[in-house]
């Protein structure tokens, strides 16, 4: 595989995803958020750090994830649909690299999206602890500006990859809604995983007490990475646990690629 | 389909790649659980009723999930042996759940009994267990079964005799409840604060119970107030002995010594031998018995009477 | 020298049905042969085969059996995309990019360096007759203009073999001369043309062979001169010196009379009849010859008929 084909398709990919119009008016909506969570924090004494920083969090990962699925359905879906993909096709651009320059692009406008969005907030909690006196600051559970909030950050794009990972895979076999549909719903299905492995404690059969915890297992676990709260609150990181999540997405991820890869190298064109 | 340009390699590198994360989430879950998940139960929401209006139309099912982890943090959190810990939570899970789905039955029932456990084994709070039942007969005004739950908990836990019968009476008096729970007030009213008293709630428990949970509950009652009878006598014989040699007992060698019990040590339905309190001299359920702690309010508090001997 | 293009016994079955049990053969059993340098018309009805064709040849789609070669190599290496170019019917592009920069998209994916891509993409837009318009988005532009912009990215390599679908539909008579002369410039250039078309007369004007296509079936291959030039309908025959009282009389051995010019017809007789004994007959009215022309069937009923002689054998007749 080429590195330079790959470049350039993942810049074709960046290039649609910043002339394309939804990318805005969803990056004006989680802007206007961050920022209305300042008006927010304004209303709860003593709690508006905590609320920024909840609400910051929560923003990134939401609408990185519209965007991960909006614009990572039509890499494929909507390029096979709309037929722009046989002229790319006829070039001497591997089926494989194709798969891998979008992914690439994707990552990389998820990732410009999110150092936006995760400055505006850090913007606005240093415009909240600036004007705040010490004791206040104190009261905290941690700093306004916690550089850990940079990790939650982190483990939120780690796990955006994943979804653009599991996004693409659709992409390569499904209509674009169908794809939207799948991803979204495994996205849904990921937070509950931890639900599901002790669904066996309240139900009786044992059947589907092992079955369920074979989905836990099996299912793409958000969850599990998920430190918001942690963070939030000023607990520790440990940093094996962020080692443990970049490599169960670096893993997870390259399977899923490799096998859209497969299904795309194999698919027929009618 | 011929020509296709890739060979399994791919596919194979595909699977291994999709088996080792499943591997390592095998690995993650177990080690992180052990750890205990850095706040995971932060609820964000507490109220239930901003958590229905999120729901759209998924109230059902996300009461559900609600239950399980209620269900979850209860069980997780009585096995934590740290100090200080915390089941506060539980409230909210539970009003959540129920505020979703407000015929969840057991969301009410076995929640109450939860709610209503003494500290370690649950956050003793009584007080909330009844709030949750009225919610529960507020939104189900025939179940007659959660006012008799809140009888209960006022009998047992929070030992107001009075307002357990008025309970029961109240239950009594809803359409399709059964004969017997008019008697029941009754005798809560004469016999509120006796061993017997108790000993027929728990059986009436035991006879009508509509889960298994709930029974088991009672039978585990029944023999609580069985242990309580056994701690009884054996103090009884304590106290002689006290009386007689003036000393403070410490081991049960000289009781078994003159025959005065069985087996050496007494043992608790359970098997754990009873044990004897140095400082007071007084026997009692050791801490690794199922059934400790006991109900304090149907033990002794003090020596009992004892005629020495003439 | 190798054939530009090769395929033997090419066949593409697709499933159909919902537990697709039920092959549908697309292409049976395609044989043909292009030669370095051709212009090479691939002519049949919608629903023929040719776009499944030129899908195989790109590797799009993939042979249930037989194969493809393309400059020698099997049509899909990435060596043969190197040196081909692909204009695909009805193209759509990436909406966003304007004409420039799709072109130096392409141009890059090919290793083309920056400095050389500026140029080259100007000069092929210009070829393509594409204006001021190639700094607009391409969602602007109308169909006529995405057509030729297709045809420019299939030429951003200079490659050796053009494959062109339909590469006239959308366009108005003038863009369709401007392709037509595009096309037989690179022809002039040493290129070999692979395009597949149903209006006939782009292919009359444009290519040295054709192979007709029908119901998946090449029904007919060769020069398109050998074609035509084997089936002598009837004869023209202009004369002067004639009028239509004089000639009158011959009404009943001709199939048709016209008056081209002061004093001149021209008269169609059929191949039944001797053109000797007629031009004798004609002579002693007073007729004298001036032209004297074999009549060729049209590529138009030389194609109706093969496609209808396809379908007959088709259903076994």
């Amino acid at each position: 595989m080429s590195g330079r084909i790959i470049g350039l398709v993942a810049g074709a990919v960046f290039r649609e995803s910043v002339r394309d119009r939804v990318l805005y008016n969803l990056v004006a909506f989680a802007l206007l958020l961050i920022g209305a969570s300042l008006l927010l924090a304004q209303l709860t004494a003593g709690q508006d750090v905590k609320i920024v920083k909840d609400l910051g969090l929560s923003a990134m990962s939401v609408f990185g994830l519209f965007i991960a699925i909006f614009i990572g359905i039509g890499l494929v879906s909507k390029e096979v649909e709309r037929r722009t993909i046989y002229s790319l096709l006829a070039k001497p651009v591997r089926r494989s690299e194709l798969v891998a320059g979008k992914y690439a692009g994707l990552v990389l406008t998820v990732l410009v999206n999110l150092a936006v969005m995760g400055a505006m907030v850090y913007v606005v909690l240093a415009w909240l602890s600036w004007g705040q006196p010490a004791e206040v600051g104190r009261s905290w559970d941690a700093p306004a500006t916690d550089p850990r909030l940079l990790v939650a950050m982190f483990l939120v794009f780690v796990q955006l990859t994943l979804v653009i990972a599991i996004a693409l895979f659709f992409s390569t076999f499904a209509s674009p809604l169908l794809a939207a549909a799948f991803t979204a719903a495994l996205f849904i299905a990921g937070h509950f995983t931890a639900d599901l492995q002790h669904l066996g404690s309240v139900v009786k059969s044992p059947a589907v007490a092992l079955m369920s915890k074979g989905l836990y297992h099996v299912l793409p676990d958000f969850a599990l990475f998920d430190v918001k709260a942690a963070v939030v609150h000023g607990q520790p990181i440990a940093p094996n646990r962020v080692a443990l999540a970049v490599g169960y997405v670096v893993l997870y991820s390259g399977g899923l690629l490799g096998l859209a890869v497969l299904i795309f190298s194999r698919r027929d064109f009618k | 389909m011929t020509a296709s340009p890739y060979p399994p390699r791919t596919g194979i590198a595909a699977a291994a790649c999709l088996t080792a994360a499943v591997l390592l989430h095998v690995l993650a879950s177990r080690s992180l659980s052990a750890q205990g998940a850095p706040g995971n139960e932060a609820l964000y929401i507490r109220s239930g009723e901003v958590v229905k209006r999120l729901a759209l139309s998924f109230d059902a099912l996300l009461a559900d999930v609600y239950w399980i982890r209620a269900v979850q943090y209860f069980g997780r959190t009585r096995l934590e042996t740290g100090a200080g810990k915390s089941y506060d939570q539980l409230y909210p899970l539970l009003d959540i759940t129920t505020t979703l789905d407000p015929q969840f039955n057991i969301a009410y029932r076995f929640g109450a009994v939860f709610l209503s456990e003494a500290y370690p084994n649950g956050p003793g709070q009584p007080a909330a267990a009844i709030a949750l039942l009225e919610k529960g007969f507020g939104a189900n005004p025939t179940r007659w079964q959660y006012v008799q739950d809140i009888g209960f908990v006022y009998y047992w836990w929070l030992r107001d005799y009075v307002s357990a019968a008025r309970s029961f009476q109240r239950a009594a008096a809803v359409p399709g409840a059964p004969a017997w729970l008019g008697p029941l007030a009754a005798v809560t009213l004469t016999k509120g604060g006796d061993r017997a008293g108790a000993r027929v709630l728990w059986e009436q428990m035991i006879r009508t119970g509509e889960h298994e949970y709930l029974r088991r509950t009672a039978e585990h009652r029944l023999v609580q107030l069985r242990v309580l009878d056994e701690l009884d006598v054996l103090n009884h014989r304590l106290a002689r002995l006290h009386a007689e040699t003036g000393r403070v007992q410490t081991s049960w060698a000289p009781l078994a010594a003159r025959g005065w019990i069985s087996h050496d040590p007494p043992v608790d339905p359970a098997g754990v031998p009873y044990v004897i309190d140095p400082a007071t001299g007084l026997a009692s359920v050791s801490p690794k018995s199922p059934f400790y702690p006991l109900p304090v309010d149907t033990a002794p508090t003090s020596w009992p009477a004892v005629r020495p001997p003439s | 020298m190798p054939p530009a293009i090769q395929t033997e016994q090419l066949t593409k079955d697709f499933a159909v049905g919902f537990w697709r049990t039920r092959p549908r053969r697309a292409l049976d059993a395609l044989t043909l042969d292009v030669a370095s340098g051709e212009v090479f018309g691939f002519l049949g009805p919608n629903g023929a085969g040719k776009t499944t064709t030129l899908k195989l040849l790109m590797q799009l789609l993939f042979p249930t059996s037989g194969r493809a070669l393309i400059l020698g190599r099997p049509a899909g290496d990435l060596s043969v995309r190197r040196r081909i170019g692909f204009l695909p019917e009805q193209p759509y592009f990436y909406d966003y990019l304007t004409a420039e920069e799709l072109l130096e998209y392409f141009a890059s994916l090919f290793g083309c360096p920056r400095s050389e891509r500026r140029a080259r993409t100007a000069r092929l837009l210009d070829e393509v007759g594409i204006g001021s318009e190639r700094r607009l988005a391409l969602r602007k532009l109308s169909k006529g203009m995405i057509q030729r912009v297709g045809l420019a990215q299939a030429l951003v390599n200079a490659p050796e073999v053009v494959f062109l679908d339909e590469p006239m539909s959308g366009l108005d008579p003038l863009g369709r001369r401007d392709i037509r002369s595009l096309v037989l410039r690179l022809r002039d250039r040493g290129c070999t043309v692979f395009f597949s078309s149903h209006i006939l007369s782009d292919a009359e004007a444009l290519c040295g062979r054709v192979g007709i296509l029908a119901r998946g079936r090449l029904v007919a291959c060769g020069r398109l001169s050998e074609m035509l030039a084997g089936d002598v309908r009837g004869w023209e025959l202009i004369v002067s010196g004639m009028t239509a009282e004089t000639l009158a009389p011959f009404a009943g051995r001709l199939t048709s009379t016209a008056r081209i010019a002061e004093g001149r017809h021209a008269l169609e007789f059929p191949r039944t009849t001797a053109p000797e004994a007629l031009i004798a007959d004609l002579a002693s009215a007073g007729a004298r010859v001036v032209s004297l022309t074999p009549v060729h069937p049209t590529l138009e009923e030389y194609f109706v008929e093969q496609v209808g002689r396809g379908g007959a054998a088709q259903r076994g007749e």
